[in-house]
């Protein structure tokens, strides 16, 4: 398989130093690390919202630099950590977020699709107020899907899920991409869910996956 | 209406009595800023004082490099307090909003000096009271303004990084909160013109009014003076901000906020 994303003597500020890193094209990517480890840096490197003091990230063989900021951030697609949505219903959130990016709202269809592969059966008249924690990051989730990014870049996807949920929404979403042939990549403290779903590991620390 | 009644200053001094009731409020209500009233007072009664005789000078010996350097004064005096507000604005950000205050603050006193009342520009009689009604508003509105902004920004940082992250252009991302910002920064001007001549006599009129000018005359300045400070406000803060915000990201749009990029 070939790489969609390398990064070479990557360092962020005087404090972050990576390994040489290379994300396989159609695999699933589990990066572990202990806290303060450069976790959530090193994605915002692989999308460019943040620059590396030294080093090269590249994508699809070529340095991001060189490549349109917005289109390699909506190719290249960062779900955070923090859940942010509008109060407004499930369907509001969708339009809303694609309005944001000027393109045509993904279909009802779509809309409900994604919210099955996050483990989420709602209407999409709900509103996002008065869902739990754990449905409005499934809400999160299921908006990034249906923006049908190349990579999707998800961090600490399932902090607000129980085991039982987790397991199933990361089976199912790996299974989507790899169905659609989107890479994927994850941050995950927990080393049980990286070793289910992982096709392949990168520890930023010392036993950090184990 | 001439008959102006000269205040003896004996008489002036019974004003600064009044200032013991709101000392005494202050005490009264356990309120711990007596020492900044009495600051305040002090303060401007020596400002004013100063003003007040420099511009009698200059109102004696008309020049226009006397009238330049007031200016000049007043627009450094309302940029250093926008500056001073708001400390976070990056270098480039701060050369907008200075050249904003100064370029809006100067435009609209030309017109008003130059066009409405048709005096010429030379007259400090005229330019410098107007400039000062002008630039004093417009700071007041562009401090508020970048505030709220800034506010916005911070109270919005997981909001602006989701957009960031999923490739929303910059100015989409801002824009909504420029708007916001602008808002609030007019509002007060706004409100003043709603209520001028119901709630208030506004500070000009009843200046020209006790000094003897007649009250539809008083009227016709008073209105062409908010019209002017509307403006003003509304050129400024939105130059300010319509502009300043495209000094927070860079050309890989990337956001950085409360330094230069």
């Amino acid at each position: 398989m070939q790489a969609i994303i390398t990064a070479k003597n990557l360092r962020y500020l005087d404090t972050l130093r990576y390994p040489a890193i290379e994300i396989e094209q159609g695999s699933a990517t589990f990066i572990c690390g202990a806290s303060g480890s450069g976790k959530t840096t090193l994605l915002r490197l692989f999308n460019g919202t943040l620059s590396p003091a030294e080093g090269t990230v590249r994508y699809g063989g070529t340095d991001i630099n060189e490549i349109d900021a917005i289109r390699l951030r909506r190719e290249v697609l960062l779900a955070g950590q923090v859940v942010y949505l509008f109060d407004d219903t499930i369907r509001g959130n969708f339009e809303q977020y694609f309005a944001y990016r000027g393109e045509p709202c993904a279909s009802e269809e779509e809309m409900l699709s994604c919210l099955h592969l996050c483990s989420l059966e709602m209407p999409l008249t709900s509103r996002c107020q008065t869902l739990s924690g754990g449905e409005r990051q499934r809400v999160f989730l299921a908006i990034h899907l249906a923006m049908r990014p190349k990579v999707l870049m998800l961090d600490e996807p399932t902090s607000a899920l129980d085991q039982k949920t987790a397991r199933q929404l990361l089976e199912r979403i790996k299974a989507h991409c790899r169905q659609e042939g989107i890479t994927l990549v994850a941050i995950s403290h927990d080393p049980v869910l990286a070793a289910a779903y992982a096709d392949h590991r990168i520890a930023l620390t010392e036993e950090a996956c184990e | 209406m001439t008959d102006i009644v000269q205040i003896k200053l004996w008489q002036f001094a019974l004003i600064y009595l009044l200032l013991l009731v709101v000392i005494s409020v202050m005490r009264f209500g356990k309120i711990n800023k007596t020492r900044s009233v009495l600051w305040a007072s002090v303060r401007m009664s020596l400002q004013l004082t100063l003003a007040g005789l420099i511009l009698t000078y200059i109102f004696q010996n008309p020049h226009p490099l006397f009238i330049v350097v007031y200016l000049a004064g007043m627009i450094a005096f309302a940029i250093f307090r926008v500056f001073s507000i708001n400390k976070r604005l990056n270098p480039r950000f701060r050369l907008i909003v200075a050249a904003s205050i100064a370029f809006s603050g100067l435009m609209v006193t030309a017109y008003f000096v130059w066009l409405v009342v048709g005096e010429s520009l030379g007259n400090p009689r005229y330019v410098i009271p107007i400039a000062g009604m002008v630039m004093g508003n417009t700071m007041t509105g562009v401090s508020l303004g970048l505030k709220t902004f800034y506010q916005l920004l911070e109270d919005q940082t997981v909001r602006i990084e989701t957009l960031q992250n999923m490739g929303v252009k910059p100015d989409k991302l801002f824009l909504p909160l420029v708007r916001q910002a602008m808002e609030t920064a007019i509002l007060p001007t706004i409100n003043s013109m709603l209520g001028t001549g119901i709630v208030s006599l506004p500070g000009m009129m009843t200046g020209q009014i006790l000094s003897g000018t007649l009250p539809m005359t008083a009227i016709l300045y008073q209105i062409a003076i908010m019209i002017a400070i509307c403006t003003t406000v509304c050129l400024s803060t939105f130059a300010s901000l319509y502009f300043g915000y495209r000094t927070l990201y860079n050309k890989r749009s990337q956001i950085q906020i409360g330094s230069a990029v």
